[in-house]
C-alpha cells in the first residue's frame, strides 16, 4: 500500500508502510557503487580480501542497516537532534585542537582518539551542519533566507567549523564545509545579489590565499594542479600517474584485475582518493561513464525526494546532504582527472574509509527518511528545546 | 498537528524558491558531471593510444644484459685474452632483518668486508631498498661456498656470478692484446666530444673498456651488443616478473685472432729476465708478427678490477718502465745492425761488393773516427761478418745521407705501420731536408761529419724493433716489401694488410751480398759466432749484431757499470739460412757490450722455439740427424734447448704471476 496525500490518518505511521514507501531505487544504486567499490579494493589488492575490500563490504553492510533504521526515524527526531549534534561536533573539533586527544596523521591534525574508537569528526561536522542550517533555516521567513542581518547566524555556523578544520589543517574538509553550507544558503534561498558579490570576493580574495595563506604543502597542490609536469616525480606524479592510468584504460578498459597502473602501485592512494583512476583504468570510458551516471541517478533521485517534503527543515537538509554528496563526487572527480588540485576528498562508497562511508550513509539515510515521511509537517518553532 | 504558524503566502515563496533553486543545483550537477564525462572522453578515448604508452612504459623496463666481451686468440687458437668467471656477494636491503647484523655475520665469513664496513652500509643506504648491492667481487671459490652454504642464516645476502676479464699470460702480452679497466668520466667524454650518443653499456657497472693494445683498437669489435631484458617493474621499481617478452639477447663480442704465437711470444719475454727491451718476432714470407714482447712487463690482469695505488706507483716509476711498449714506441739508435743499410745504398749506387778498403782502426773525416778493430783490408761480406765502422762510414760519405734515408725508409724505417694498434713511435731517419727544418748550428746545413755515424746507425737515427724486424724480413725474403701483420681475423673475417705484396725495388743479387756477410755474422770468426749456435744441425740462423751507445764516449771512463750508463745492444737474426722463414729483432735496452753478448743469445733462443714449431723445419732438423744435438759452444743452449721440444708440444700452463723469470746469462769465456 503506497502512501499518498489521501492516505488515511495512521496508516502512514505503519512500519510495513514506511518500508514500501523507501525509495529502493536509490538503495540498489547506493549498493551499485559500494559494491563496485569493493571489487576494486579485491582487484587492487591483487584478488584478495584483504586489507580493503572485505572492511568495505562489512562497513557498507553495517551501514546500510542503520541507514533503513533510521530512515524510519520521523524527522522531529532529526530536528530534535540538530543543535544539539552540531554543538557536540564542534566541541570534538574543539578537542582536536585544544586536547592531547587529538592526533596527526597525513601532515594534518583531523582525527579524535576517544579510547574506544578513533574517528574524524570533521567529517560528521558536515552532517551536523546540514541538520542544523536547515533547523535554522526552517523558522526564517524567505525575505530573511534572502537577505537580512540574520543571516550572521549561518555564515557564523558554517564559519566556526570552517576555521577550525581549515588550521588543522585539513582543506579538503573545510572546502566541502564550506561549499555544503554554501549550498544550503543556495537552496534556502539566498539572493543572487549576494550571491554574485560573494563569487567576486572569492574570485578576489583566493589567490592572495594561496600565494599568503596556505601551509607549503597545500600551496605546492595547487601550483602543481595548474602545471603537474613541472614536477613529474614530486607532487605533480599523482596527478600524471592517475591520468595515465585513465587514458590507457581506453574505452573498455584493460580488464578486471588487469590495471598496470594501479597493480603495481604506479597510483597513489589507489585504494583512497584515487580509486575511480582504477575503476576508469579497468573498465575504460563505459566503466568509468557508467560509474558516473549511478552517481548522477543517486544525486538527481535524492534532490527530487528533497523537492518533495512537505516541511522547510526537510527539504532543506534533504537538499542540503545531496548538495554535500555531489560535491564529493564531482570535487573527487576534477581531482583525478586533473581538473582540481589534489585535495583529500574521497569518492563517495567507492573509496575505502570508515567516516567518509558513515557520514554519507547517515546522509542518506536522511534523504530516506525525507522520502517516507514527505507529508510530515514541522510547524514553526517546533522542538525548540 | 500544530497550526501552520507562517502565512501561505510566505510558505508558497519559500516553497518556491526552494524549488527552484533545487532545479538549478540539479543542473549545475548534472553540468558538472557532462564536464567530467567530456574530460573522460577527452583522456580515454582521444588520448587513450598515448597514455596507454605511458603506462607500458611504467610497467616495463629494459634491464641490460651485458654481452659477453670477444676473446683474443693467438694464431693457433690459444686463448690470450678471454673471460672467466667472477663470484660476487650482493647485500639486499629490503630483504635483511637489520643490515648491522648482517653485516656482523658476513664480517665473519669475509673479514675484509669488516674494514670497509662504512662505505658498504653507505652504498647500501644509498641504493634503492629493492636493488642488490655489491659487496665484494672477486671471492675465491672458497668464500662463495661459505657464503651460499650460509645463505638460509643471511637474509638479504646473495651470492652471483658474472664474467670478468682474464689474460692468463699475464704479462707475456700486456702490451699487445693491452688491458680493459673500468670506465672513466674521460671515457665518456671522448665519446661525446666525437659526437656520438653514449652507449647505455658504459654505465654498466660490471662493464670495461679497452684501454690500451689491440683491447683497445678493436674495442668496438670485441665489445658486443648489449642485450635487453624486459621486465615488469611496480612502482617502487622492484620486478614483478622477468622476460616477459619482447627480450633481446645480447650479442657476443667477436673473437679476434692475432697473428703471434703464444709459445714464441712466451719464450721471448721470459728470455729477457730482469733486462728490459723488447722482441720482435716475424715470419719473413707474409710479414706475420709471431711474437712482440716489451720487457720487463706487468700484469694486466689488475687493471680489470683496478690497480692498487702502491702497484702502480712501483710501475710507473721502476726506471725499467714496464709500462712502456718497447717494441713499437721505444726507439733506439740502430747501431751496426743499420751497417747492411748502408751497403744496400751503396750498391744501388753501382758500388762494387768486392771492393776492399782498408780498415786501418779509423775513419777520418775532419776527426777521428775510431773502429772497434783494426781489420784490415776487406769486402763488403767480410765488413759486416767483421761489423767493421771504416768500411761503411766510406761508403756512407761516398753516397751522402738523403741516398741512405732513401734506402732505410724502404726496409721498414721513420715509419708505423698498419698493425690496427696505436701507440707506435716512427722513430727518426735523418736526411738533409730534415736537418734544414732541425738546425743544429742557425744554418740547417747537413755537415759532412755527421755521415759517418749515420752510416754506422748512430747518430739522430732511431728505430723500434718492430722497424728492425720488418727490414731483416725483407732482407731475407730478398724479394717483398712485406707489410706487418698484427690481426689475422676479427669475427672469423680474414684481415690483410694493404700493399703486403709489393716487391722491394732492389734486385735480389744485391740483397744477397747482404745476406752473404749476414751469414758469416754467425759463422766462424764472425761477431756473432759464438752466441747464434742454434744447435738445429742443417737449419742455421743469419744475423747481425749492433751496439748502440747511450752517450759520448769522447773523454772519461768509457764503460760504466750503472745500468742507465750501459749501451743498448741489438740483434737481428733470421733463419733458416738457405731458405729464410723467420726473422728476429732483440733489443736489449742497456744490454752491455757487443751485440753478440746480450741480444744474440736471446735471438737465438726465441728463433729456436720458432723453428721448431714450424713442421717442416722440424722434419729438416729431423732428418738431417741433428734433432736434439746441442750446441758444443753453450752450456745455457744444452738447459734450455732440451727443455724445449716438450715445451712446444704441450703449451705451457697459463702464467701465475708475471714476475721478473730466470735466464741464465752467457757463461763467461
Amino acid at each position: 500500500m503506497t502512501a499518498s496525500a489521501l492516505t488515511r490518518p495512521g496508516e502512514r505511521d505503519r512500519l510495513s508502510t514506511k518500508i514500501t514507501e523507501l525509495d529502493w531505487r536509490l538503495v540498489a544504486l547506493l549498493c551499485v557503487v559500494a559494491f563496485t567499490g569493493t571489487a576494486m579494493l579485491y582487484s587492487i589488492a591483487g584478488g584478495e580480501w584483504q586489507p580493503w575490500a572485505m572492511d568495505h563490504l562489512t562497513r557498507f553492510g553495517a551501514m546500510l542497516v542503520v541507514m533503513l533504521g533510521l530512515a524510519m526515524l520521523h524527522p522531529k527526531w532529526w530536528f530534535r537532534a540538530a543543535y544539539p549534534l552540531y554543538a557536540v561536533l564542534l566541541l570534538l573539533v574543539l578537542m582536536i585542537e585544544f586536547t592531547p586527544l587529538g592526533y596527526v596523521a597525513g601532515g594534518a591534525r583531523n582525527w579524535l582518539n576517544l579510547g574506544f574508537i578513533r574517528i574524524q569528526p570533521a567529517e560528521f561536522m558536515k552532517l551536523g551542519l546540514v541538520l542544523a542550517l536547515a533547523r535554522w533555516y526552517h523558522n526564517q521567513t524567505a525575505q530573511e533566507a534572502r537577505w537580512s542581518w540574520k543571516l550572521i547566524i549561518p555564515v557564523a555556523m558554517i564559519g566556526v567549523p570552517f576555521l577550525l578544520v581549515a588550521k588543522q589543517p585539513d582543506l579538503g574538509s573545510a572546502m566541502i564545509i564550506g561549499l555544503t553550507g554554501a549550498a544550503v544558503m543556495f537552496v534556502a534561498g539566498l539572493s543572487w545579489k549576494v550571491i554574485a558579490a560573494g563569487g567576486i570576493a572569492a574570485v578576489v580574495t583566493i589567490p592572495p590565499f594561496v600565494m599568503f595563506g596556505m601551509h607549503d604543502y597545500q600551496r605546492n597542490r595547487v601550483l602543481t594542479f595548474l602545471s603537474p609536469e613541472s614536477d613529474p616525480t614530486g607532487t605533480g606524479y599523482n596527478i600524471i600517474q592517475s591520468k595515465i592510468a585513465l587514458g590507457s584504460g581506453g574505452v573498455l578498459g584493460r580488464g578486471y584485475g588487469l590495471g598496470s597502473q594501479s597493480q603495481l602501485e604506479f597510483l597513489p592512494e589507489r585504494q583512497t582518493d584515487f580509486i575511480f583512476s582504477t575503476v576508469a583504468e579497468e573498465f575504460g570510458f563505459v566503466g568509468s561513464f557508467g560509474l558516473l551516471a549511478c552517481y548522477v541517478a543517486i544525486i538527481l533521485i535524492s534532490l527530487r525526494i528533497a523537492s518533495t517534503a512537505h516541511s522547510h527543515f526537510a527539504r532543506v537538509s534533504a537538499a542540503g546532504m545531496t548538495a554535500f554528496f555531489a560535491l564529493f563526487v564531482l570535487i573527487n572527480g576534477a581531482m583525478v582527472m586533473g581538473l582540481a588540485p589534489v585535495v583529500g576528498v574521497p569518492m563517495p562508497l567507492l573509496s575505502y574509509g570508515g567516516s567518509s562511508m558513515m557520514t554519507v550513509m547517515l546522509g542518506f539515510a536522511l534523504v530516506l527518511s525525507t522520502r517516507v515521511h514527505r507529508y510530515a509537517e514541522l510547524p514553526k518553532g517546533y522542538g525548540l528545546i | 498537528m500544530s497550526e501552520p504558524s507562517i502565512f501561505f503566502s510566505d510558505v508558497n515563496e519559500r516553497q518556491g524558491s526552494f524549488l527552484r533553486r533545487t532545479f538549478v543545483v540539479g543542473g549545475l550537477t548534472a553540468l558538472g558531471v557532462t564536464a567530467l564525462t567530456v574530460r573522460l572522453a577527452q583522456l580515454q578515448v582521444v588520448q587513450a593510444q598515448e597514455y596507454a604508452t605511458l603506462a607500458s612504459q611504467n610497467q616495463f623496463n629494459f634491464r641490460l644484459v651485458p654481452p659477453p666481451r670477444g676473446r683474443i686468440l693467438d694464431r693457433n687458437g690459444v686463448v690470450i685474452a678471454g673471460n672467466r668467471p667472477s663470484f660476487r656477494v650482493l647485500v639486499v636491503r629490503d630483504e635483511t632483518k637489520d643490515l648491522d647484523q648482517t653485516l656482523d655475520l658476513l664480517g665473519q665469513l669475509l673479514p675484509d668486508t669488516v674494514d670497509r664496513r662504512r662505505a658498504i652500509i653507505r652504498d647500501v643506504n644509498a641504493a634503492p631498498r629493492f636493488a642488490p648491492v655489491p659487496v665484494k667481487s672477486d671471492l675465491t671459490w672458497e668464500e662463495f661456498a661459505k657464503v651460499n652454504i650460509y645463505a638460509n642464516e643471511l637474509p638479504g645476502v646473495m651470492a652471483d656470478m658474472n664474467e670478468a676479464r682474464f689474460y692468463p699470460y699475464g704479462g707475456s702480452f700486456a702490451h699487445v692484446i693491452g688491458y680493459v679497466a673500468k670506465v672513466s668520466d674521460r671515457d665518456i667524454a671522448a665519446v661525446r666530444d666525437r659526437g656520438e650518443e653514449v652507449p647505455q653499456l658504459l654505465y654498466n657497472p660490471g662493464f670495461r673498456i679497452g684501454r690500451s693494445g689491440v683491447e683497445r683498437a678493436l674495442d668496438e669489435d670485441l665489445r658486443g651488443v648489449e642485450g635487453g631484458n624486459r621486465v615488469e617493474v611496480d612502482a617502487r621499481g622492484r620486478v614483478v616478473a622477468e622476460d616477459v617478452g619482447g627480450s633481446r639477447p645480447a650479442t657476443p663480442g667477436k673473437d679476434v685472432v692475432l697473428t703471434l704465437d703464444a709459445d714464441i711470444q712466451n719464450r721471448a719475454l721470459e728470455v729477457f729476465g730482469e733486462e728490459a727491451g723488447s722482441c720482435v718476432v716475424m715470419d719473413v714470407r707474409n710479414g706475420d708478427i709471431l711474437a712482440m714482447v716489451s720487457a720487463p712487463s706487468f700484469d694486466p690482469n689488475l687493471f680489470v678490477s683496478g690497480v692498487p695505488g702502491p702497484i702502480y706507483r712501483a710501475w710507473a716509476d721502476y726506471e725499467r718502465r714496464p709500462l712502456t711498449d718497447k717494441a713499437i714506441n721505444g726507439v733506439f739508435a740502430p747501431g751496426s745492425t743499420f751497417k747492411p743499410v748502408t751497403g744496400l745504398a751503396a750498391l744501388i749506387r753501382g758500388a762494387n761488393p768486392d771492393r776492399r778498403i782498408h780498415c786501418g782502426g779509423a775513419f777520418y773525416l775532419g776527426r777521428r773516427f775510431a773502429c772497434h778493430a783494426t781489420h784490415g783490408s776487406q769486402d763488403m761480406r767480410e765488413a759486416i761478418k767483421n761489423s767493421c765502422n771504416v768500411y761503411f762510414m766510406t761508403l756512407a760519405v761516398e753516397v751522402g745521407p738523403d741516398a741512405i734515408a732513401d734506402v732505410a725508409r724502404t726496409m721498414g724505417f721513420g715509419q708505423t705501420f698498419d698493425l690496427g694498434i696505436g701507440n707506435q713511435n716512427a722513430g727518426l731517419v735523418p736526411d738533409r731536408e730534415w736537418r734544414r727544418q732541425n738546425p743544429v748550428r742557425g744554418d740547417g746545413r747537413w755537415y759532412p761529419g755527421e755521415t759517418p755515424s749515420y752510416g754506422i746507425g748512430q747518430g739522430a737515427l732511431t728505430v723500434n724493433a718492430l722497424q728492425l724486424a720488418v727490414y731483416t724480413s725483407r732482407l731475407a725474403n730478398g724479394r717483398k716489401a712485406v707489410q706487418p701483420r698484427l690481426i689475422k681475423s676479427i669475427g672469423g673475417e680474414e684481415q690483410s694488410v694493404p700493399g703486403g705484396d709489393r716487391d722491394l725495388p732492389y734486385s735480389p743479387e744485391m740483397l744477397a751480398v747482404l745476406r752473404d756477410g749476414m751469414n758469416r755474422v754467425t759463422d766462424v770468426g764472425g761477431t756473432g759466432f759464438r752466441n747464434s749456435q742454434l744447435g738445429l744441425g742443417a737449419v742455421r740462423m743469419a744475423g747481425k749484431t749492433g751496439t748502440a751507445q747511450t752517450r759520448n764516449y769522447g773523454s772519461g771512463a768509457r764503460r760504466s757499470n750503472v745500468w742507465s750508463q750501459k749501451d743498448h745492444n741489438l740483434f737481428i737474426a733470421y733463419a733458416p739460412i738457405d731458405n729464410p722463414r723467420y726473422a728476429v729483432s732483440v733489443i736489449v735496452q742497456h744490454g752491455g757490450l757487443g751485440g753478440g753478448t746480450a741480444g744474440a743469445p736471446r735471438a737465438r733462443e726465441v728463433m729456436r722455439v720458432a723453428l721448431l714449431k714450424d713442421p717442416e723445419i722440424r722434419q729438416r732438423i729431423e732428418q738431417s740427424g741433428f734433432a736434439e744435438t746441442e750446441d758444443p759452444g753453450s752450456h745455457e743452449a744444452n738447459a734450455l734447448g732440451a727443455a724445449e721440444p716438450a715445451q712446444v708440444d704441450a703449451r705451457p700452463a697459463p702464467a701465475a704471476s708475471t714476475g721478473p723469470r730466470p735466464y741464465l746469462s752467457e757463461p763467461p769465456e
